[in-house]
C-alpha cells in the first residue's frame, strides 16, 4: 500500500518550533522558549512517529505494509509481518545532500557506525537493505521493558532521516580538505537539502564556512530578512555571543563563491555566510550544528512568514481603533459594532417570529376550508325535520359542498 | 526637537482644514441632474479654490484641494528607510482595500501622495465638522505612529530570534 504522508509533513518541515508556552513579550513580540534541547526545527517524522506509536498502542497484531514519502523527496517502507508483531521492518531512501555523493555502494561507514551507536538497544541494520532502499533496520521495541523507554525509542527512530543527513554532512566536512592542500582553502561545496535552496561549504584551514544564498519571492520578505540578517551579524560580533559561529551577510557574492554558476550568484536577499569552528563540532555538538545548518534558510523563511503575520494583525488592530473615530464623528450618534449585531440579532428573532404567525394564520386557514369542503350541508330547521321524519343518507366528503347562508 | 516640528505641522493642517471645509450642496453646472464633488471633475474652475500644499520636509507633505462642495486631502507619509518604506505601503494598502470602513478614505491615492481623503458636504452634513477634522489628524498621528512601532517591533522580534538561533551554539 502507498500512501503520501508529505501532504500534511511538508507543511510542518519548515516550521517546526518546539511546541511550548509564549513566555515572553517585548514591544508586542511573543517569543516561544525552546522546551528541550537546542533544536528549533523537530527532528521526527511525524508521519513515521505517528505509526510507529499506533503500532505500540495497538491491543490486536496487525499486519503493515505501509511505502510512504515525506516532503516528496524521502521514501519510507515500514513492514510488520503477522508471524513475529514484535519484528518491525523500517526502510529509508533518502536523496544524497550533494551530487558528488552518490550511494551507489549504500551508505557510508561512518553514517552505518552513527545509526549503529545510536539505535544498538532496539535496532539492528539488515545488511543488504530492502531493493530500492538505503537502509533497513529491524526493530524490536520488546526489548525496552519500560514504557518510557519505549516512547523514546521511538521518538528517536522517528529522526532516522535528520540522523543520516547530519552524519552525511559531517562526513562531507571530514573529507572536504583532505583532497586538496590541508593548509589552503579549497574549493565550495554545494550541498541541496531543500531541492530550490542549494547552500556552499568550504573549507579554510582553521574553520568551514557554510555561506547560504538567500532567494526570496516578495520584496517586503527581503526587507524583513534583511533587518533580520544585520541583526545577526550585529549579535554574533558581540561579546555575549563571543562562542558562537560568526555570522556575515552582504548583498554581493563572498569571495568564497568566485567562479560558482551565475545561477546561484544571483539572489535578491544577498549571501549570509555563518563561520563554524571546530569547538562547534566536537563530539554531540557536531549533529546539532549540522542540523542547524541544514535548516537556516527554512528558518530564515519561518520568521520571515511570522513577522508578516504579526505585521497584518497590528494593523488590523489600528484599523478597528480608526474606524471607531469617524464613527463618532456621526451626528446621528456612535453605535458600536456590538450593539448593532445585537440590534440585528433581535430583528431576526422577530422577523422570524412574525413568519412563524404568518405561517400558523395560514395553516388555519388551510384547515378551515378543509373542514369546511368536508362538512355537511347546514340548512336551518332542517336537522329537526330530518329527526322526525326521514333519515338522509350520508354524504360522501369526496363530493365538494358550500355552506348555505 | 521632532515632536514639536509635528505639532506645528498638524497644527497648520488642522487650521487649513477649519478654513477650507465650508462646503455646500451644489449640483453639476455642466450636467443636469448631476451632483459630483467638483474637486474631482474640476468641471468649472470657478468653483475650486486654490489647493494648499503643506510640507514638514521633502518626504512629509499634505495637499489640500478645495471645491464648492467637495475637499480633497492627500498625503505623504515619511518613509525613511527601506523598512519603513515597505511597512507604509503594506498598512496604506491595507487601509485604503478597507476604504468602506472610513467613509471619507479614497480607494486610490491621487498620483504622487501615500493616500487620500475624499470629504463632500454630505459628509459634512452627516458628520461633526471638528470631529471630522479631529479624525484627519489623529489619522495622520497614528499612521507615523504605527510606522515606527511596527519598525521597532519587528527589528526587536529580528534581534530575539537572531539570539535564539546564536543560543543553540553556546
Amino acid at each position: 500500500m502507498m500512501m503520501r504522508a508529505g501532504s500534511f509533513a511538508s507543511k510542518s518541515r519548515n516550521c517546526r518550533l518546539s511546541s511550548s508556552s509564549l513566555n515572553r513579550t517585548l514591544h508586542g513580540v511573543v517569543v516561544r522558549k525552546r522546551r528541550e534541547g537546542m533544536a528549533y526545527f523537530n527532528r521526527e517524522s511525524r508521519a513515521l512517529l505517528e505509526i510507529l506509536n499506533n503500532l505500540q498502542r495497538a491491543e490486536k497484531q496487525t499486519t503493515i505494509d505501509h511505502s510512504f514519502y515525506e516532503f516528496g523527496l524521502i521514501r519510507y517502507h515500514i513492514q510488520v509481518s503477522p508471524s513475529d508483531p514484535e519484528d518491525i521492518r523500517l526502510s529509508v531512501l533518502t536523496p544524497p545532500l550533494s551530487a558528488d555523493a552518490s550511494y551507489s555502494n549504500g551508505l557510508p561507514d561512518c553514517t552505518l557506525q552513527d545509526i549503529r551507536r545510536k539505535y544498538s538497544n532496539f535496532a539492528e541494520v539488515i545488511e543488504p537493505p530492502r531493493e530500492g532502499f538505503l537502509l533497513t533496520l529491524k526493530l524490536n521495541f520488546a526489548r525496552l521493558p519500560r514504557v518510557k523507554d519505549r516512547a523514546k525509542a521511538i521518538n528517536d527512530v522517528s529522526s532516522l532521516q535528520a540522523v543520516i543527513l547530519s552524519s552525511q554532512l559531517k562526513d562531507i566536512l571530514w573529507n572536504l580538505g583532505s583532497k586538496e592542500r590541508v593548509h589552503a582553502t579549497c574549493k565550495p561545496f554545494k550541498l541541496v537539502y531543500h531541492p530550490q535552496e542549494p547552500f556552499f561549504v568550504s573549507r579554510a584551514p582553521e574553520k568551514i564556512t557554510a555561506i547560504f544564498p538567500m532567494c526570496f519571492k516578495d520584496n517586503s520578505d527581503v526587507v524583513l530578512a534583511t533587518s533580520f540578517f544585520q541583526e545577526l551579524t550585529e549579535l554574533g560580533n558581540s561579546t555575549a555571543f563571543s562562542k558562537a559561529p560568526r555570522c556575515t551577510w552582504s548583498p554581493i557574492p563572498p569571495a568564497e563563491l568566485r567562479g560558482e554558476n551565475f545561477e546561484y550568484l544571483t539572489t535578491n536577499g544577498g549571501f549570509v555566510s555563518v563561520d563554524v569552528f571546530p569547538y562547534h563540532v566536537e563530539g554531540t555538538k557536531g549533529d546539532q550544528t549540522a542540523w542547524i545548518l541544514l535548516n537556516f534558510i527554512g528558518y530564515v523563511k519561518y520568521h520571515v512568514k511570522c513577522t508578516r503575520g504579526f505585521v497584518q494583525r497590528r494593523m488590523r488592530q489600528r484599523l478597528e481603533t480608526l474606524a471607531e473615530v469617524i464613527q463618532q464623528a456621526r451626528i446621528k450618534g456612535y453605535v458600536s459594532n456590538k450593539k448593532l449585531q445585537s440590534r440585528k440579532k433581535g430583528r431576526k428573532l422577530m422577523m422570524g417570529f412574525l413568519k412563524l404567525k404568518k405561517l400558523k394564520k395560514g395553516c388555519s386557514v388551510f384547515t378551515d376550508q378543509i373542514k369546511r369542503l368536508r362538512s355537511r350541508i347546514k340548512i336551518k330547521g332542517f336537522d329537526r325535520l330530518r329527526r322526525n321524519w326521514f333519515r338522509v343518507p350520508r354524504i360522501s366528503a369526496s363530493k365538494k359542498c358550500s355552506k348555505l347562508d | 526637537m521632532q515632536a514639536n516640528t509635528l505639532r506645528l505641522y498638524l497644527t497648520c493642517i488642522r487650521n487649513t482644514l477649519e478654513a477650507a471645509m465650508c462646503l455646500q450642496n451644489f449640483p453639476c453646472q455642466e450636467v443636469e441632474r448631476h451632483n459630483k464633488p467638483e474637486v474631482e471633475l474640476k468641471t468649472s474652475p470657478e468653483l475650486l479654490l486654490n489647493p494648499v500644499l503643506i510640507c514638514r520636509n521633502e518626504a512629509e507633505k499634505c495637499l489640500i484641494e478645495t471645491s464648492i462642495n467637495s475637499i480633497r486631502i492627500s498625503m505623504k507619509v515619511k518613509q525613511a528607510d527601506e523598512l519603513e518604506n515597505i511597512l507604509a505601503k503594506k498598512f496604506l494598502r491595507f487601509l485604503s482595500m478597507r476604504a468602506e470602513a472610513f467613509q471619507v478614505l479614497r480607494r486610490k491615492p491621487v498620483q504622487g501622495y501615500d493616500i487620500s481623503f475624499l470629504i463632500t458636504n454630505y459628509h459634512c452634513e452627516d458628520m461633526h465638522k471638528h470631529k471630522l477634522i479631529d479624525f484627519i489628524v489623529q489619522f495622520m498621528e497614528d499612521i507615523d505612529k504605527e510606522i515606527s512601532e511596527l519598525k521597532l517591533s519587528v527589528n526587536t522580534r529580528g534581534r530575539l530570534v537572531a539570539t535564539e538561533f546564536l543560543k543553540q551554539f553556546i
